[in-house]
């Protein structure tokens, strides 16, 4: 039996599901061509925006042992993607399969993002309306529906290269606003962005992150990815692709968010830590055991296996 | 319950047990860490919090039965407020972390940094001298002046017990010879028939000075140099901001210390380090 992990995500066909996800490993070009090289089916950059962020003051990345995940507060530090242009660029040139993570403060500068980065032969460009680590405009953007969906139907005539849109779990209701980003004509959601969260240390009694708040990812939010994906899946059936993202740290979470709905998955937190190779190579191991024993012989049958 | 370790966790608030002036602009401390810990590599580091300011990695200059030892050179406002903190503050503490040194036996050990360069290097001159095996140690210092030499009483004191031979030189000559350390060092290397390494510590521009020297004695079997001077947010992997092109290697995980080896390929060793926006700057 010739067993295929070649997953189509809409018009996109990637070696196997597993993404690395913006923010982990992303902030150079050879970090994310050593993440594809280990094995994985397509990385993501650190989201890049118009101007070059530092981002906010250390602490602003660490982990939560007792509950296997992590808490940050980096707040979209990027050089802008003038800069970043360059990475890119060299990606492309080692043809390593690249979506391109971006942001804006505001609808402008979406649009002055994805027209400064359009002629590159990325794979996608993910939409992150859903970072917590800043405080632009009040309320992010993912939380507001309208403003979704305008951004990315202004976004949508812009480009033919596929647009993923992001989503926040720090919502009340993500079909309302997962919605609006397909009604706008996104062409991949990807669930979740890290939950809002935080640590005070009781002995000084501050806040410990220098931004006093920040996100959680990691092995504590898995549960919440996976009821999300569930839900769009149930929403939305084959109407449009799912990424799912969150807390995974084996090839058997993998195999959940599969099941839940997700096309693909996106692997943030597990993969920073010192041997992301040896990580990379157990996912991989695991989810040819699973199809195996369930004899499986294409990947893509997997999805939506929980709704049956 | 007490913890038996330090791991990869949130910063464990640690007491401030003794400090002092080691020398112009630089102040040592020692912590007690509340967790049972027996020691740790030379070249390793932890991630100094200090509450309400900054949180940044600092390389370990010693650690016996959880009494943590680090030294804090003026480098910016998050070392400045480190500076401010008394006996008896708290301080948070997360790693350890990172890849130490790795002396291999039977060469001549030497040693050669400047400024905050000497802290891993010291644990490092414990460490070999306590030794047991017959070995030769130099340590070659290099500082301005004279009252910017960190650690010399320490240093000198292990030469005149003969167990290291001490090499001092300064800028403005105030203490030893004038000039770079590297003088000693390349004396050194010209007169000795027996195979070295050398380890370094330091701004990253120096030891590529030290690197291109050193590879221009066949009887230098190694060269291992902690890169550890470098803008970090989570210290264990994830972040990359410390990463090196062209290959992807973190000096949080992969480094900080690498062996000649390793530095041949990294093409932004003493070139080029990243700003927080994760852009690249000249060095």
């Amino acid at each position: 039996m010739i067993m295929s992990l070649a997953t189509k995500i809409g018009n996109v066909t990637i070696r196997n599901p597993m993404i690395l996800a913006s923010g982990v490993l992303g902030t150079t070009y050879s970090t994310l061509n050593r993440m594809y090289e280990a094995g994985l089916g397509a990385v993501i950059t650190k989201s890049i925006g118009a101007k070059s962020r530092a981002g906010n003051p250390n602490p602003s990345v660490f982990a939560l042992n007792e509950i296997r995940s992590v808490i940050n507060s980096v707040g979209l530090a990027n050089p802008g993607y003038q800069i970043f242009r360059e990475d890119i660029e060299i990606l492309m040139k080692n043809s390593t399969p690249t979506i391109v993570s971006i942001f804006g403060e505001n609808k402008e500068e979406f649009k002055e993002v994805l027209e400064g980065l359009k002629d590159l032969p990325v794979l996608a460009f993910e939409l992150n309306f859903s970072c917590p680590n800043t405080e632009m405009g009040g309320a992010q953007i993912g939380t507001d529906p309208d403003l979704v969906y305008k951004i990315v139907k202004e976004l949508r005539v812009k480009t033919k290269t596929p647009l993923w849109v992001k989503l926040t779990p720090n919502v009340s209701d993500v079909i309302e606003i997962a919605s609006a980003a397909v009604k706008g004509g996104c062409d991949t959601l990807v669930a979740i962005n890290t939950l809002k969260a935080m640590v005070i240390d009781i002995h000084t009694k501050q806040p410990i992150l220098g931004f006093k708040k920040g996100g959680l990812s990691g092995a504590a939010i898995k549960p919440v990815g996976i009821r999300y994906v569930y839900d769009l899946y149930e929403h939305f059936g084959d109407e449009i692709p799912l990424i799912g993202v969150g807390g995974i740290f084996k090839g058997e979470d993998i195999i959940e968010y599969l099941l839940a709905g997700a096309t693909a998955v996106e692997i943030g937190t597990s993969l920073g830590v010192a041997y992301p190779e040896n990580m990379v190579r157990f996912f991989q191991m695991k989810i040819k055991k699973y199809m195996k024993e369930q004899q499986i012989d294409s990947i893509g049958e997997i999805t939506g296996g929980a709704h049956k | 319950m007490i913890k038996q370790t330090l791991s990869n966790d949130k910063p464990v608030m640690s007491v401030i047990v003794e400090k002092w002036e080691e020398c112009f602009e630089t102040y040592c401390y020692k912590i007690k860490l509340p967790v049972k810990i027996q020691s740790a590599k030379p070249g390793q580091f932890i991630m100094l919090w200090v509450p309400r300011e900054d949180e940044y990695p600092i390389c370990i200059a010693g650690l016996k039965d959880s009494i943590l030892e680090v030294g804090i050179a003026k480098m910016g406002p998050g070392t400045e407020a480190m500076h401010k903190k008394e006996v008896g503050d708290l301080v948070g503490i997360r790693g350890i972390y990172g890849k130490p040194f790795t002396p291999p036996e039977d060469v001549n050990h030497l040693l050669i940094g400047g400024g905050f360069g000497m802290t891993p290097l010291k644990l490092l001159t414990e460490v070999l001298v306590a030794n047991e095996n017959k070995q030769t140690i130099h340590v070659f210092e290099g500082a301005r002046s004279k009252n910017r030499l960190m650690y010399y009483e320490w240093l000198q004191d292990f030469h005149d017990q003969g167990k290291i031979n001490f090499h001092v030189c300064t800028d403005d000559g105030s203490l030893g010879y004038q000039g770079f350390p590297t003088i000693d060092l390349e004396k050194f290397l010209q007169e000795s028939e027996t195979s070295s390494v050398i380890y370094a510590a330091g701004p990253e521009k120096m030891m590529k000075v030290i690197f291109d020297i050193g590879k221009n004695y066949p009887k230098v079997v190694d060269m291992q140099m902690s890169l550890a001077d470098r803008y970090m947010r989570c210290g264990f992997g994830a972040c990359a901001y410390c990463a090196v092109d062209p290959t992807g290697w973190r000096i949080c995980v992969d480094g900080p210390v690498f062996n000649t080896e390793k530095l041949e390929q990294i093409s932004d060793f003493g070139v080029y380090k990243r700003l927080e926006t994760g852009e690249k700057k000249r060095i």
